[in-house]
């Protein structure tokens, strides 16, 4: 008789884990086109993981209960030579990194294609252009940049401390490859970070991120 | 800016080097950020005019030619990329405008979609020159160009541009860059002759163009190229219909969250199959947000219920209504059962006259009229005959005209059983006086009704219907709602008679509207019509209280005069208006026959011929891009041109077989007859492109007349 019920609640939880599994799967399918990112803002930022140029993985996960910065780069874009010549990139990851905050940047280029490189390619960019970040990962797979959607390099996203997609879009208002436009610009990940650390509403969530193509292909 | 660029390689390489030299074995250079060589896009000024009158506007073009396998951007460049820009460095008092984009490419890198151009593309801006500039020298327009070339890697270009170009009075000649620039101006997206709608659900946007009447056999592709991001995935499938009222665009929804709350700029560009192969026409549409024909079947039932409740306040029909009311407030202690069989009788009258109506309606449409709701008063006809009906009405609500008794006699025959007829005609008259009227949600509802099939459209009409009938209808099932009502009393007589006003202020209105169908004859007519009514009325009411035999010479004068107001109607609906207010501008035209051609080729006068019909969207941008020009005008009057303009919406047999005979199966087509000038035979026609352009009808006719 308990036997009986035992196999009966086991039964009943592997076909629940099914269905939902399955209606996870089919409203995947049946909501989203073929190339559509995963993630959103305001909703949970998906995890994944990702091996780091020292070879060891990385998660989003583990950052959990941290503000994660997410950036998306080919250090031979035009838009990205921008930020970092002007050395704008490199003083905000140090601004950023400075108040604990967690920096990704993420490489999703694929092997024969502009802005791919090897670990140690990868770790002489970062001592090369002084760059600040928690870790550069190497996305070879575009598992990362297809959940998130990048499209762009530089392409730019701000995960809260609850693991809340906050902000997704460009780095600064000025869609431009020139090093002049950057002073003047408003700088729409160092807004979020400071709403974030304000406890606030991002006010600009959504923008349209500017650049050169993500070299998925 | 390149310059600057490649020195910013140069450094990076330069710091690259080192760090990399420690690790030979392992780690191949970092490459060169861009391969060096010269610019992938060259980059010219032309201008349209060989010379320059002071205070002159022309064109100038910047054309990119652009090195194979690359492309540069449109004003929305897409998932990436950036527009092209120029910095203009021009003479005091100069002045330039916008940037004008031909229409872009959609070009897929791979899950991503860019905007753009491959090839070769020409910006145009039009340039106006300072009134008091002087002539005799030359001018140097100046400008710097800015863009961004992508192949798989993006590299910003930039150069300076300049045109010098002589500064004289009179008309100039074509420049160099005049056939270029007339070609990108073909392309640049005309203004869109049909208004967009867009609508969006949480996962896709639909953008909905009421272009009714196309032929989905004529359109190959149809492609929208929205003006901004966020709106619309750009990489997404556009899944396109098209159907009798239009097309229709579903693609997946943008990332930005408030994107589709805002009205939508964009290009539609849809290519059409012609004779001479693909035209590619774009559109400059602007999709207003929130107004989308998407409604379900069940939001269009309410909002369809809530505009007939609404019907019943519009003074064409709150008078038709209180009839009703007031005799029901009249015998608001007669039984239920035979208050409830009036509510029932007036519901049906109603619900059967809306069934009429609609079956009329969706009648015509499938037999390819392109009408709506309101299409009843389209004709000065049924105009003329609803102002007499809303005219008679007032009259009897003034107490001018009785028809068996007054009012508060019809409150008695309310309890009759003979009534139930009478409740049953006044819903349909409450109905035929709400035709005239559009009550606020109607709009929404009649617009989904009509592009759905015809059961689910009636459905929407008979809500309709159900809403107008609802107020009474409750309150004859309700007995106890029947307690609001106040006492009856002769305040009835006086709101009876106040609300004719309203019917009064409707014929006034119909009137109107007779005068913009038929003009001032035909409002003469309407006119007197109603003053037959009045006087038939007057006669009526003199009758009523006279003896026998006068009584029946006073009916029979006051038939005579209704008669003959309802013989004016039709005369009435027979005088169009001289004018139409609002004629398009451009070259006068006249009807095509091939009598009138026959007579103008004898009188050796030359003739051009522009056979097109409404479904023809390329016919539509060569009269709005070349034919309305005022160059085109200029050189009609100029060589005396007759222009004729053959209509084959209706496809005629006559037009198909002179179509046959230029060895064509379809329009456009343009046929030039030259002008006999000494000759002993006229030359032979001939024809001009099918991509029309200003410039082909100036030469064929110039040329011709040498």
């Amino acid at each position: 008789m308990s036997a009986e019920l035992i196999g009966r609640r086991r039964f009943l939880a592997r076909t629940g884990t099914g269905l939902v599994l399955a209606g996870t799967a089919s409203s995947l399918l049946s909501t989203r086109p073929a190339w559509a990112a995963v993630a959103k803002v305001g909703e949970a930022a998906p995890g994944f993981t990702v091996n780091a140029t020292n070879g060891s993985p990385v998660s989003l996960g583990s950052y959990n209960g941290k503000v994660v910065v997410l950036e998306w780069t080919n250090h031979d874009c035009p838009y990205v030579r921008k930020h970092y010549d002007s050395g704008n990139m490199q003083s905000l990851q140090r601004e950023a990194t400075g108040q604990g905050v967690v920096w990704l940047t993420v490489i999703s280029s694929v092997e024969g294609t502009q802005g791919y490189v090897t670990p140690p390619q990868a770790d002489e960019l970062t001592m090369s252009r002084k760059a600040a970040p928690t870790a550069v990962l190497l996305d070879t797979k575009s598992v990362a940049g297809k959940l998130y959607g990048a499209t762009n390099t530089p392409h730019m996203y701000v995960v809260d401390k609850t693991g809340t997609l906050v902000y997704a879009g460009a780095i600064d208002d000025r869609p431009t490859s020139r090093r002049a436009d950057v002073p003047g610009a408003n700088n729409y990940v160092r807004a979020a970070l400071d709403a974030v650390a304000a406890g606030q509403p991002v006010k600009t969530p959504v923008t349209r991120a500017y650049g050169c193509t993500v070299k998925y292909s | 800016m390149a310059t600057r660029f490649l020195a910013a390689a140069l450094v990076v390489g330069m710091l690259a080097g080192p760090g990399l030299a420690a690790e030979p074995a392992r780690a191949p250079t970092v490459k060169a950020p861009n391969p060096p060589g010269p610019p992938k896009v060259s980059v010219t000024l032309l201008g349209e005019t060989a010379s320059v009158e002071p205070g002159a506007s022309f064109w100038v073009g910047i054309r990119q030619r652009i090195a194979p396998g690359w492309h540069t951007y449109w004003t929305n460049p897409g998932d990436s990329g950036e527009p092209p820009t120029v910095d203009w460095a021009l003479p005091a008092g100069w002045t330039a405008g916008p940037l004008v984009f031909p229409q872009p490419e959609r070009m897929p890198v791979g899950p991503l979609m860019s905007y753009g151009y491959t090839d070769e593309v020409v910006l145009l801006t039009r340039v106006t020159s300072p009134a008091g500039l002087p002539t005799g020298g030359p001018v140097t327009l100046r400008g710097h160009a800015a863009w961004l070339v992508c192949e798989k890697i993006c590299i910003p270009e930039e150069a300076d541009v300049s045109l010098t170009i002589p500064v004289a009075a009179g008309k100039p000649a074509p420049g160099t860059g005049a056939s270029a620039i007339e070609q990108a101006r073909r392309a640049v997206p005309s203004p869109s002759p049909w208004p967009a709608s867009l609508h969006a659900t949480p996962e896709a946007v639909t953008v909905s163009v009421a272009a009714p009447g196309l032929r989905s056999d004529r359109i190959a592709e149809v492609l929208f190229f929205p003006g901004r991001w966020g709106v619309i995935d750009h990489a997404a499938p556009q899944e396109v219909t098209i159907g009798r009222d239009g097309i229709t665009l579903r693609a997946a929804r943008g990332l930005l969250p408030e994107g589709p709350a805002a009205d939508l700029d964009g290009v539609l560009v849809i290519r059409e199959r012609l004779d001479q192969g693909l035209a590619s026409e774009a559109f400059a549409i602007t999709a207003v947000a929130g107004s989308g024909p998407l409604l379900s079947l069940l939001a269009a039932i309410g909002l369809a219920l809530a505009g007939g409740l609404i019907l019943n306040l519009m003074p064409c029909v709150l008078p038709v209504l209180s009839i009703k009311a007031l005799a029901l407030v009249a015998h608001a202690e007669g039984s239920p059962g035979v208050t409830r069989r009036h509510g029932l009788a007036y519901t049906a009258g109603v619900l059967v006259c809306f069934a009429g109506l609609a079956g009329a309606l969706l009648a015509l449409r499938a037999g390819g009229a392109q009408i709506g709701w309101g299409f009843q008063l389209q004709s000065p006809l049924v105009v003329t005959v609803l102002a007499y009906v809303l005219f008679t009405l007032a009259l009897s609500l003034s107490g001018l005209l009785v028809i068996g008794g007054r009012l508060t006699g019809v409150g008695q025959r309310l309890a009759a059983r003979s009534g139930y007829a009478g409740s049953f005609f006044t819903g349909a008259l409450a109905t035929v006086a709400a035709t005239p009227c559009t009550a606020p949600f109607m709009g929404a509802a009649m617009g989904f009704a009509l592009t759905q099939p015809p059961a689910a459209a009636l459905v929407v009409f008979e809500a309709l219907g159900l809403g107008l009938a609802l107020p009474f209808l409750a309150l004859s099932l309700v007995p106890a709602w029947r307690r609001v009502l106040p006492r009856p009393g002769p305040w009835m007589a006086r709101l009876s008679e106040a609300l004719a006003f309203p019917l009064y202020a409707s014929v006034a209105w119909l009137v109107w509207v007779v005068s913009r169908q038929a003009g001032p004859d035909g409002v003469a007519l309407v006119l007197v019509g109603l003053l037959l009514i009045a006087f038939g009325a007057w006669l009526h009411r003199v009758a009523h209280g006279a003896a026998p035999r006068r009584r029946r010479v006073a009916t029979g004068f006051a038939l005579a005069s209704a008669a003959v107001a309802i013989a004016l109607a039709p005369l009435a609906a027979a005088n169009p208006p001289a004018t139409t207010p609002g004629a398009p501008a451009g070259a006068a035209w006249e009807p095509f026959s091939p009598a009138r051609l026959a007579e103008l080729r004898a009188q050796g006068k030359p003739v051009f011929v522009n056979f097109t019909a409404a479904w023809c969207i390329t016919c539509l941008v060569n009269e709005r891009v070349a034919l309305r020009g005022p160059a085109v005008t200029e050189v009609f009057a100029r060589h005396g041109v007759v222009y004729l303009k053959a209509d084959w919406t209706s496809r005629s047999g006559e037009i198909a077989s002179i179509l046959g005979s230029f060895g064509r199966s379809g329009v456009p087509l343009y046929v030039v007859y030259p002008a006999r000038a000494g000759r002993a035979t006229a030359p032979e026609p001939r024809l001009l492109p099918q991509i029309l352009s200003e410039g082909s009808i100036i030469e064929a006719f110039d040329k011709e007349t040498l």
